[in-house]
């Protein structure tokens, strides 16, 4: 068959000139747009940085770290930190909004699908993860002072200690090296509080550099070392942990107009999304009527965000936008010496433990009478520890040591009977794990259609 | 002497840069082709009508009096086809002579339906019967004239089967636009658009600022006005060769083009009115009787009077929506203005248009509130602003040029320029906004609440917390500059070979900004009180460029063929700076007026490179082959994957040009169609990478840079890859007078992306794309057009469509479902379908009213109560579908008394999809003013909804996810065409007028407000029917002269 171009039997002319010229610029057309497509295609992105390979990109990093765990306590919402989160769960917050995510967990009805779970989950794992990273870029390019590495071994522990007092057991500890994933299986919030001692233990040996900032690392790492000792039992090795904790240490967590907002304002004085629970669920601790100079309470003046809720409108005025979070000293290094004396039944110690306390402020008188037995003692202990370290992650992690160590039962110390905006409350004592865990390998997967928990089980 | 000019260079061989091209020297004897189209009825002239030489490049359009000329024709026997919309087509065989060319004239037939009628692809114009797909084609020149026609979503909704748009429902509000179903799991399931060849922004919620609901889309920038007609091209089968990102369909745009001839004025003047028409639900709210007056002011819920706390004795009702002293509605209205010419010689054509419209919606701030705002503010008049949330200005305007160059050259070059200003309200989703505080307020007018500042008390008239004289003074509002503009260069050296280039830049430069002046909103924060002001300020840059080559040529007597091959370049880049600051003067507005100022910046840049090659073969002009395959490289695929392929094949058989086939006048037409194809959707810019943000912490009191982990990054990520067959044939009935148009296809998304929840406890990102899902779709479409009636004084054109899509998750690749509160991604099922626990329920003790008790647990042993009356399931259950996976549309002409009066109506119909009344789910669970918590007389079903979400811990909403299969009026216009004497006394060639209205109404058995109600976000874009304004209702008069 005769091969032609309209009119032209391409079989008989040849192609001279016009399909040489033809052939070559269609030749040369491809090549400069094959040469040139690397080049057009480049495009590069000012919003990433790619590399931190410097002793500015380590002390970057160490920064991150402590910005991720601002975040995870009280430095965001929608999910909320774990702060304000947890004591809505426990009696310190109650509800203030028509969030549902917010409603199941001020009802203890938490359901695994529940959006604001995985946040702080994520933010706390991110705060270790991101921890050990900013280590070995610490110890590569900017190894001094080791105060740096200290402090990022004694955030992971604390990271540690209070994914273990905030979820159920069954809690993977992932980690990731050089962008692959090692998928952790669950592990109960017991291995949880191991883990925290041991990387507080880290904190401990690799400390060095300026006297006064060593001496603060090392009692951040104790005061975290004790808490995780004292969540396993171990109330007399907490104790001689913290013996050399100052009364007057703290380590706060700290925020800025410039960079974040303390959430724990916003959520409360700021949008009255959350306020301040009194004898909430009627076990709960009356921490607005009991007047105490440490939670210091007035009235909205419009009430709560949500104003068909029918509860009293206060809210507190403990933390105002800027105001740092203590998240571990020597108050709490005290009140561990006082809970170990509990165990040992030293009534004497246990009273002067507390009172050393409250002899930082002024407003605070002594306590002078021992309620006598280790039920009462124990109630003036976590009743102390309640008003002395409000909305800093602390309570939910204390009721749960009531029912596991104390031997009281769910519903007498968590928020029971009917539930403000309707129904009752539920059985929950601890957060699940987000049903988005299901991603590791390592969790045993649920039918489709089943809301399961990946918790091994719900116990306190 | 442009003329001249552009000659001139056309012979400079750098025009040719980048062309498969060359200008090759003539290869045989080439003569001219001439003539005349006129209509076979009245022996007018046709203008813009197509005449090409059939088997070559060759082609031209008709100027005013009918004529075209065609040169550099070979001489020999061949073939000229002359087509026109609205004809059937004509083929005549010539021998053209070296002497004296030829001259061929054609009388064209009118009838609805033609497989010659033209349709713009990747490679360019090319009669339907060539092309293996079904494409739809709106014809929106006279469409604008006589029909409701606002923006660019009333054009395309319910304008062509498989496609399906919801409406935005404020004043600026964007639309969704889906086709053939949702198929990517995380990217997003838009269409691109192409004007006039090349890409354009058409971000859908397009703003920094979220104001709780819909945002404007930048689709309805567009002028429906400038449009000539539209091309939806519905799957990868047909979207190929329009590369990476065209998977979900691809709407080609191309305006309004001059014709040769004496200027021809287009003016049109619209006047009119939006009324809200829609029925809200009344607010309610039960009481009991107490022992004493503040006592009997106590509210009782029928779970109070169930638990024996009360007995609810009395309920109050209170619809503030249509209360005049409350009410947020007023009437609307909507004025456009608009003037276009066009004319030229067979040399130079032009089009020019410039159209000035205003709308302001319906949403007000009510006579009570502006009083209030006056007294409190000691001001003499409420800004206009304030006073009227939502409005939108716009300016349009736009000019096209066309020049012959030559007999072998033309060049077009295309701009369009709009500059609006939109207004947008604080609604919806959004506490200070104005649905959250009226859905959501008590079942009485005289709410007296303590305002924000503590101080007093107040009116709130029915509303919850806020007031618009609060929540209105916050203005939220956008400015949009935006040029779109392009140039295409056809190029024809020779009879056999014909090279296109189109380049061009859509650029817009966006300014989204937000006030609160200090003292003047919501007493919602400290930082409302206080005052704040955001300012971004944004710019997009979508650069096109594409060049092909096509050479036709023959093989033997009965096969052509035609092979193309070309380039195509595409380049986003989207920068913003923004600015916040708070705490503001008193008056302050801008930026420095507040204290604690912060700033931000954002860029991103995409980039893409392809080329394609396509071969067609023909065979006796009835059978047509395609082959085709495309290749694309982009900046965001992953280092370890650098280019993907995308085959194309297709086959159009006119069957009934064969002499075999039966030549009866019932069946006319039938033409066979298949094809296959893949596309794509590419993934964001930086989602193959590694990297850290930037996160500014404060330590120990300092403000410290700090970097922390963002991506893990994905260096394998590659396109997501959609494939797809299509069956299908179009049939003519009755010598044209019925079309049938009817489509089967099969699209399945294999290397689907999906956001890949990364387990919290590894402590990283939260998601990372991978390509790991495969979705499906597979559905039917099928569309009738028929003359029923076409006399002088009546006649009745009808078109009905109809499709349906059912779409699903085949594989997530091993990734766990993705579950939801409310929506799942779940394989078997579509894309975010509603998953819910179910529940059942029963008035056990025949009181009316539905009882909730807890179970009690004594010893482990978990014991329901006898008086439970619901029980809701341990495991959720499929509900349906978000997206409804049938559509029908009804559209109907009717011409009367001698076609001066033109009437035409659109119904259609959405069926099997389902929505979440997330506006009576919050009345039910939050705002203690809804019926089934609190009339006793409400239906057991209503309270069973409200005490599953209300009262039992697990909180489902099941109740509230319902189907929203709707009928709906939405177009009816009336078009009168005055008489030409008439039209001359006032010195016109054609005066028109209409009347018109949109969304007329609708049947449905939805218990929401609308069923189409809600905003939408995500890629996937389920509607949120969430404390939403529905759409107003559009009344409308309009006048064409044109002259």
């Amino acid at each position: 068959m005769a091969f032609i171009l309209e009119g032209l039997d391409m079989t008989k002319l040849s192609m001279a000139r016009s399909g040489r010229r033809m052939v070559g610029t269609a030749a040369l057309g491809c090549a400069v747009f094959l040469v040139g497509c690397d080049v057009a295609l480049r495009a590069n992105d000012p919003d990433i940085v790619v590399t931190a390979t410097s002793a500015a990109g380590a002390i970057a990093l160490k920064n991150g770290v402590i910005g991720r765990l601002n975040g995870a306590t009280a430095g965001i919402q929608g999910p909320d930190g774990i702060f304000p989160f947890g004591g809505l769960l426990a009696d310190e917050w109650r509800l203030g909004d028509t969030f549902e995510q917010r409603i199941t967990m001020d009802k203890r009805n938490i359901v695994v699908t529940n959006s604001f779970l995985a946040g702080p989950f994520r933010d706390l794992n991110r705060t270790r993860v991101e921890g050990r990273g900013a280590i070995d870029a610490l110890r590569k390019y900017s190894p001094s002072p080791a105060t740096n590495i200290a402090l990022m071994f004694a955030l992971t522990a604390f990271s540690e200690v209070q994914i273990g007092e905030t979820f159920c057991n069954g809690i993977p500890f992932s980690d990731v090296l050089n962008g692959t994933i090692t998928f952790g299986n669950p592990v109960s919030v017991d291995s949880a509080f191991r883990r925290a001692i041991n990387s507080a233990d880290s904190a401990l040996l690799n400390n060095g550099g300026v006297a006064s900032e060593v001496t603060r690392m090392t009692s951040l790492a104790n005061v975290v070392k004790a808490r995780a000792q004292l969540n396993r039992g171990l109330y007399a090795a907490a104790a001689a942990t913290v013996a050399t904790v100052a009364t007057s240490f703290s380590y706060t967590l700290t925020f800025s107009l410039g960079t974040r907002d303390n959430q724990n304002w916003a959520l409360g004085l700021n949008a009255g999304r959350y306020v301040v629970a009194n004898s909430e669920g009627g076990n709960g601790l009356n921490f607005v009527t009991a007047a105490d100079p440490r939670i210091v309470t007035v009235t909205l003046p419009r009430g709560p965000f949500d104003s068909s809720i029918p509860i009293s409108w206060i809210y507190t005025t403990k933390w105002d936008r800027s105001d740092p979070v203590v998240i571990a000293s020597g108050i709490e290094a005290r009140l561990i010496e006082a809970e170990a004396a509990l165990q040992a039944g030293d009534g004497v110690t246990f009273l002067a433990k507390i009172n050393t306390a409250r002899q930082t402020r002024v407003d605070l008188p002594n306590i002078t009478i021992d309620p006598g037995t280790l039920a009462t003692r124990a109630d003036l202990l976590f009743r102390e520890r309640a008003f002395w370290m409000f909305g800093t992650g602390h309570r939910l992690g204390d009721l749960r040591r009531l029912i596991r160590q104390y031997g009281r039962g769910a519903e007498t110390v968590f928020p029971t009977g009917t539930f403000v905006t309707g129904g009752t409350y539920g059985p929950d004592v601890n957060m699940p794990i987000s049903f988005d865990e299901l991603n590791n390998p390592n969790i045993p997967q649920t039918p489709a259609t089943q809301l399961q928990s990946t918790c091994t089980d719900r116990n306190a | 002497m442009i003329y001249a000019t552009i000659a001139r260079l056309t012979h400079r061989p750098f025009l040719a840069l980048g062309l498969i091209l060359a200008s090759a020297g003539t290869l045989a004897a080439q003569v001219t082709v001439s003539g005349r189209i006129t209509d076979k009825a009245n022996g007018q002239p046709l203008v813009g009508a197509r005449v090409v030489v059939v088997g070559t490049s060759l082609t031209a359009a008709t100027n005013a009096e009918g004529r075209y000329r065609i040169g550099n024709v070979p001489s020999g026997p061949g073939q000229v086809r002359a087509s026109q919309i609205g004809y059937a087509s004509a083929t005549k065989s010539t021998t053209v002579s070296e002497a004296g060319g030829s001259t061929i004239d054609f009388t064209l037939v009118l009838t609805p339906y033609s497989l010659d009628e033209v349709v713009v692809t990747a490679t360019g114009d090319q009669a339907k019967r060539e092309i293996s797909n079904a494409v739809s084609t709106v014809e929106v020149t006279e469409m604008v004239k006589t029909s409701p026609i606002a923006n660019m979503s009333d054009l395309l909704v319910a304008k062509a089967p498989g496609v399906q748009v919801l409406p935005g429902n404020i004043t600026g509000g964007g639309a969704r636009v889906r086709i053939r179903g949702n198929s990517s799991l995380s990217l997003s399931n838009n269409p691109i658009y192409v004007v006039d060849g090349i890409r354009v922004i058409s971000d859908v919620n397009s703003s920094s600022i979220g104001v709780g609901g819909t945002n404007p889309s930048r689709v309805n920038d567009l002028n429906p006005e400038d449009i000539e007609s539209i091309d939806v091209v519905r799957g990868p089968s047909a979207s190929t060769l329009y590369g990476t990102d065209a998977a979900n369909g691809v709407i080609i745009i191309k305006t309004k083009k001059g014709k040769a001839g004496r200027p021809v004025w287009n003016a049109y003047i619209e006047q009119g009115m939006i009324r809200d028409e829609n029925k809200y639900p009344s607010n309610y709210r039960a009481w009991r009787t107490g022992s004493s007056t503040a006592s009997n002011a106590t509210v009782c819920r029928l779970s109070d009077q169930v638990a024996r706390t009360c007995t609810v004795d009395s309920l109050t009702a209170y619809n503030p929506w249509r209360d005049i002293d409350a009410s947020p509605l007023s009437t609307g209205n909507r004025k456009q203005y608009g003037m276009q010419v066009s004319g030229g010689s067979d040399a130079i054509r032009y089009f020019m248009s410039g159209e000035w419209e205003d709308e302001v919606g319906v949403i007000t701030m009510p006579a009570a509130f502006r009083e209030r705002l006056l007294a409190s503010r000691n001001i003499g008049k409420v800004p206009y602003e304030q006073w009227h949330p939502n409005a939108l200005r716009k300016v349009n305007a736009r000019a096209n040029l066309s020049a012959n160059v030559s007999e072998q050259a033309d060049v077009q070059v295309n701009i369009g320029f709009v500059t609006s200003s939109q207004r947008l309200p604080q609604v919806d989703n959004n506490t200070t906004g104005l649905g959250s505080n009226l859905y959501g307020g008590p079942g009485f007018k005289n709410n007296i609440i303590t305002p924000g500042n503590g101080v007093g008390v107040r009116n709130n008239l029915g509303y919850r917390l806020f007031t618009p004289d609060e929540f209105f003074s916050e203005t939220v509002n956008q400015d949009i500059n935006r040029t779109i503009t392009s140039g295409t260069f056809n190029y024809r050296p020779t009879s056999w070979l014909a090279a296109r280039v189109v380049g061009g830049l859509d650029f817009i430069s966006r300014q989204d900004g937000d006030l609160c002046r200090r003292d003047e909103c919501t007493p919602f924060t400290a930082i409302y009180r206080t005052g704040f002001r955001q300012d971004n300020r944004s710019t997009f840059f979508n650069y096109t460029l594409d060049a092909n080559a096509t050479a036709s040529y023959r093989m033997g007597d009965q096969v052509g063929a035609k092979s193309v091959i070309g380039l195509q370049y595409g380049k986003e880049k989207f920068n913003r700076n923004a600015g916040y600051a708070e705490n503001l003067s008193p008056g302050g507005t801008t930026l420095q007026s507040g204290s604690n100022p912060s700033v931000s910046e954002a860029t991103s840049i995409s980039a893409t490179a392809g080329f394609f090659a396509e071969q067609n073969i023909s065979y006796k002009d009835r059978l047509y082959l395609t082959a085709a395959v495309r290749s694309d490289k982009n900046s965001a695929f992953g280092t370890n994957f650098q280019r993907v392929f995308y085959p194309k094949a297709g086959v159009s058989y006119v069957i009934s040009d064969e002499g075999f086939f039966p030549k009866a006048r019932a069946l006319s037409s039938l033409r066979l169609r298949g094809s296959y194809g893949a596309s794509g959707r590419q993934p964001g810019p930086n989602d193959a990478l590694p990297f850290f943000g930037t996160l500014t912490t404060n330590v120990d009191g300092i403000d410290s840079p700090g970097l922390v982990v963002s991506s893990l990054g994905n260096a394998g990520i590659r396109p997501e890859r959609s494939a797809e067959i299509e069956l299908g044939f179009d049939a003519g009935f009755a010598d044209g007078k019925v079309s049938l148009e009817f489509t089967y296809y099969k699209k399945s998304s294999k290397d689907a992306l999906i956001a890949r929840t990364l387990a919290p406890s590894a402590g990283t990102a939260a998601t990372r794309l991978e390509n790991i899902g495969k979705t499906q779709n597979e559905g039917i479409e099928a569309s009738i057009n028929a003359g029923i009636i076409n006399n002088r004084n009546f006649s009745w054109e009808t078109t009905l469509s109809g499709s349906y899509n059912k779409g699903k998750i085949v594989s997530l690749g091993g990734n766990p479902p993705s579950r939801g509160t409310t929506t799942s991604d779940i394989e078997g099922y579509p894309i975010q379908a509603w998953w819910l626990r179910p529940y059942t329920y029963q008035d056990k003790n025949a009181d009316g009213i539905i009882a909730w008790w807890a179970p009690t647990t004594v010893l482990g042993v978990v014991t329901q109560d006898v008086r439970n009356e619901l029980f809701v399931g341990d495991t959720t259950i499929y509900v349906g579908p978000s997206l409804p996976p049938a559509e029908f549309t009804a559209y109907n002409t009717f011409d009367l008394f001698g076609k001066k009066l033109r009437i035409q109506a659109l119904v259609d119909a959405k069926v099997g999809g389902y929505q979440l009344n997330g506006n009576e789910r919050i009345r039910c669970q939050s705002r203690t003013n809804c019926q089934g918590d609190m009339d006793p007389k409400s239906s057991l079903k209503v309270q069973a909804a409200a005490v599953a979400v209300r009262q039992h811990p697990l909180a489902t909403q099941y109740g509230y996810v319902e189907k929203t299969d709707f009928i709906r009026f939405r177009e009816l216009s009336f078009t009168y065409s005055f008489s030409d004497k008439w039209a001359r006394w006032f010195a016109a060639d054609r005066i028109s007028a209409t009347l018109s209205g949109r969304n007329l109404g609708f049947l449905t058995k939805y218990s929401g407000i609308d069923p189409e109600s809600g905003y939408f976000g995500t890629s996937i874009g389920v509607v949120s029917d969430f404390q939403t304004t529905p759409a107003p209702t559009y009344y409308t008069f309009r006048l064409n002269v044109a002259f």
